[in-house]
């Protein structure tokens, strides 16, 4: 497939639209929300496409569709809204998805959930402990890829949570069990490595396959926890390995808010992993370079893919597409290689309204085309 | 051996708790009926506390959102500010934004301490937050240098103890996990030891405990060794036990032998076996058990369940020792 210098890609999902919440709960949208509905459909083009589910919501006949149907809407336009911004590489906004950590869980059997653990003041999560061996029920994210891949125009791209991710944000019961003597720090470890690997390849590698008998092409493995304990860091290879062994895909790795170089070089021993998927833009500001961890990569003669967070999705604050493209080109110029590096968000815009999330992603697609266009003829 | 059991950080809310304070915040239920249930569920701790023996009760501290934000929302200098992840753990607090040089605001700490512990200060733990954690988990704008301001926090703290223990208050834990998972040194480490200093002041005749952890402690056992508490608290969970330091321990030895990061319950008689070869390699005065760190990194049925090792422990230790 012949690509733009600096090709462009979503990273991870969008907020809900109201229209959406309301109709999978089968309730009446109210004005706020068809308004809604009417004007992201006359901006990106997507229900239409649907024109019985599309009528049945703005006409007050909730019960006339179903939650699926109306889950298969937003995923529809998850993906236009990506697409119509200008991505190269696109996914659906994640738009049947709560969260990324109870759903793949609730796949597999060896898990027990407890209760919840306060996040932060009184927001809660659910953690499972796992209490058997991991084994699963039946590969997920297939049906969710099948829907993309049928609309898709642009090219598709999945993402999976990663194994180390499971296994950190999950109790470790029966690996640790199983190690002999006083649980402490080293008998901890093993056991850590011996559920990550289990889980990846149980479970995550039998999901991968599975996608990829679908024709899913491209995965990114998401490993947020991964910065969460630097000194694992051969343990997520572990994983990422482990997960993804045997298997012919293009593999990326998404990990964010993580010190970068503490993870070097452990991390680079992921050997089918073709793309670093990172944040970068929420820590670069005047007087702190954001990017300059890219130099280490090329110090250790990493050639992979970059996948440049370039705008940052905890602010509001739309970065100017210049902006976007003065970090891409700091950043083929720490690599050494402009043609290595895919721009994106730092991660996924869920945080963000939809109008926010959509000219940031604009924002994304010109700095790349400024950036394109200043290297390909430098006098500009 | 001496030995003493007790929680070394906030409890996880029950799941009624979960559920009523999740209601709140959608409009389903009233802010009266939620506190009424934290009032029920802060008596439960206390009576589990002690039913189980611990040295002194807690009763969860379970209305504090994070150890910090009472004293950024009622200490002057402060704000509360963003969501920022807590260790190395999957939870966040809001960070701390120091504005200005801190001070203290008389009884607002005090007026957030569980009830049960207000009712029989003899009997608490309070915990507090340790200066040079406080110091290193904030947003620093006030112009003070970092080791002026683990001093200041460390005076402001003991003026704190020194007003609670006018109150009946014995007690006061001080968390500690920057101690270890970054450990001071040079004037950092030197305002760390004046600022128990000035907590030791204020103690007249109370018990001061440092409890760290998060990471292995070994690198910071030279400083804990020269602190002016009464005990220092390690977690063996993150330090193996024959890496302690060998040599008469200077205070009272606390060990996190309840792993919170794990729902598995730990085996009384392998935590005994390593609280001998912990106390053998120290000599300690007194022992004290307890959680590793705060027990709110597992949900409430866990927690509840695990906390029964510690009298188990407390019955092997004092068989094997007559």
């Amino acid at each position: 497939m012949t690509r733009p210098l600096f090709p462009t890609q979503e990273i991870g999902s969008l907020a809900k639209p109201r229209w959406q919440l309301l109709g999978q709960r089968s309730e009446a949208l109210d004005e706020s929300a068809k308004d809604e509905l009417r004007s992201w459909d006359a901006r990106v083009g997507f229900a239409s496409e649907v024109p019985t589910v599309r009528d049945a919501l703005l006409e007050g006949r909730p019960h006339d569709t179903s939650p699926d149907a109306v889950r298969d809407l937003g995923a529809l336009f998850g993906l236009r809204f990506l697409e119509t911004a200008g991505l190269d590489r696109v996914y659906d906004g994640e738009a049947r998805r709560i969260e990324m950590y109870e759903y793949p869980i609730r796949q597999m059997r060896g898990f027990r959930f407890g209760g919840h653990v306060r996040s932060f003041d009184s927001k809660y999560y659910l953690k499972a402990a796992v209490v058997d061996e991991v084994q699963l029920d039946r590969p997920y994210h297939v049906d969710e890829f099948d829907f993309v891949k049928r609309h898709a125009h642009a090219e598709p791209k999945l993402p999976v949570t990663g194994p180390y991710t499971l296994a950190d944000w999950s109790y470790n019961e029966y690996y640790l069990a199983r190690q002999p003597g006083w649980k402490g720090r080293t008998a901890r470890r093993a056991a850590q490595r011996e559920f990550v690997v289990d889980l990846a390849r149980r479970a995550i590698r039998p999901t991968l396959s599975a996608l990829i008998e679908h024709g899913c092409r491209v995965i990114q493995i998401d490993e947020p926890a991964a910065g969460t304990h630097p000194d694992e860091a051969s343990i997520v290879v572990d994983g990422f390995n482990a997960a993804t062994e045997g298997l012919n895909a293009e593999f990326t790795m998404h990990i964010c808010y993580s010190n970068y170089a503490d993870l070097l070089p452990a991390l680079l021993e992921a050997k089918r992993c073709r793309q670093w998927a990172w944040e970068f833009a929420n820590r670069d500001s005047p007087g702190h370079d954001g990017y300059s961890v890219l130099k280490l990569l090329r110090e250790y003669g990493d050639t992979r893919e970059v996948g440049l967070g370039a705008v940052d999705v905890h602010r509001d604050q739309v970065e100017p597409p210049e902006a976007v493209a003065e970090r891409i080109q700091r950043a083929a110029s720490y690599l050494g290689d402009p043609s290595r590096i895919w721009v994106n968000p730092d991660c996924g815009l869920r945080t963000r309204s939809l109008p926010v999330a959509r000219a940031k992603l604009e924002s994304v697609v010109k700095g790349a085309a400024i950036a394109r266009a200043e290297l390909e003829d430098p006098r500009r | 051996m001496l030995v003493r059991t007790g929680l070394t950080g906030a409890f996880p809310r029950s799941e009624t708790l979960v559920s009523a304070t999740r209601d709140l915040d959608r409009g389903r239920t009233t802010y009266e009926a939620v506190e009424e249930l934290f009032r029920r569920t802060e008596e439960e701790v206390a009576e589990l506390e002690q039913r189980l023996g611990f040295s002194e009760t807690t009763a969860g501290y379970l209305r504090w959102p994070d150890p910090f934000r009472p004293f950024a929302e009622t200490w002057e200098g402060f704000t509360v500010g963003p969501l920022t992840r807590w260790l190395e753990t999957n939870t966040f607090y809001r960070q701390p934004i120091l504005l200005a040089p801190p001070g203290r605001t008389p009884g607002a700490i005090a007026s957030r301490l569980p009830p049960p512990l207000v009712r029989s200060p003899g009997s608490a733990r309070v915990l507090l937050p340790g200066p040079y954690t406080f110091a290193s988990m904030l947003d620093n704008r006030s112009g003070e240098t970092e080791p002026a301001l683990i001093h200041r926090l460390g005076r402001l703290l003991g003026d704190e103890v020194r007003e609670l223990r006018g109150h009946g208050f014995e007690t006061f834990l001080f968390s500690e996990p920057q101690l270890v998972v970054h450990p001071p040194e040079g004037p950092r480490a030197e305002a760390v030891v004046a600022g128990y200093g000035a907590v030791d002041g204020a103690l007249s005749g109370g018990t001061s405990i440092v409890w760290t952890y998060g990471a292995d402690a070994r690198p910071a056992f030279p400083l804990l060794d020269r602190l002016p508490v009464s005990v220092v608290g390690v977690d063996l969970s993150e330090t193996e036990v024959d890496q302690i330091p060998e040599g008469p321990a200077p205070q009272g030895l606390g060990l996190g032998v309840v792993d919170p990061r794990t729902t598995l319950a730990e085996d009384p008689a392998e935590v005994a076996r390593v609280v001998r070869a912990a106390q053998s390699r120290r000599h300690a005065r007194s022992v004290w058990l307890g959680p590793g760190g705060p027990l709110d990194l597992l949900p409430w049925e866990p927690a509840t369940r695990k906390l029964h090792v510690l009298p188990a422990v407390q019955r092997a230790l004092s068989e094997g020792s007559s």
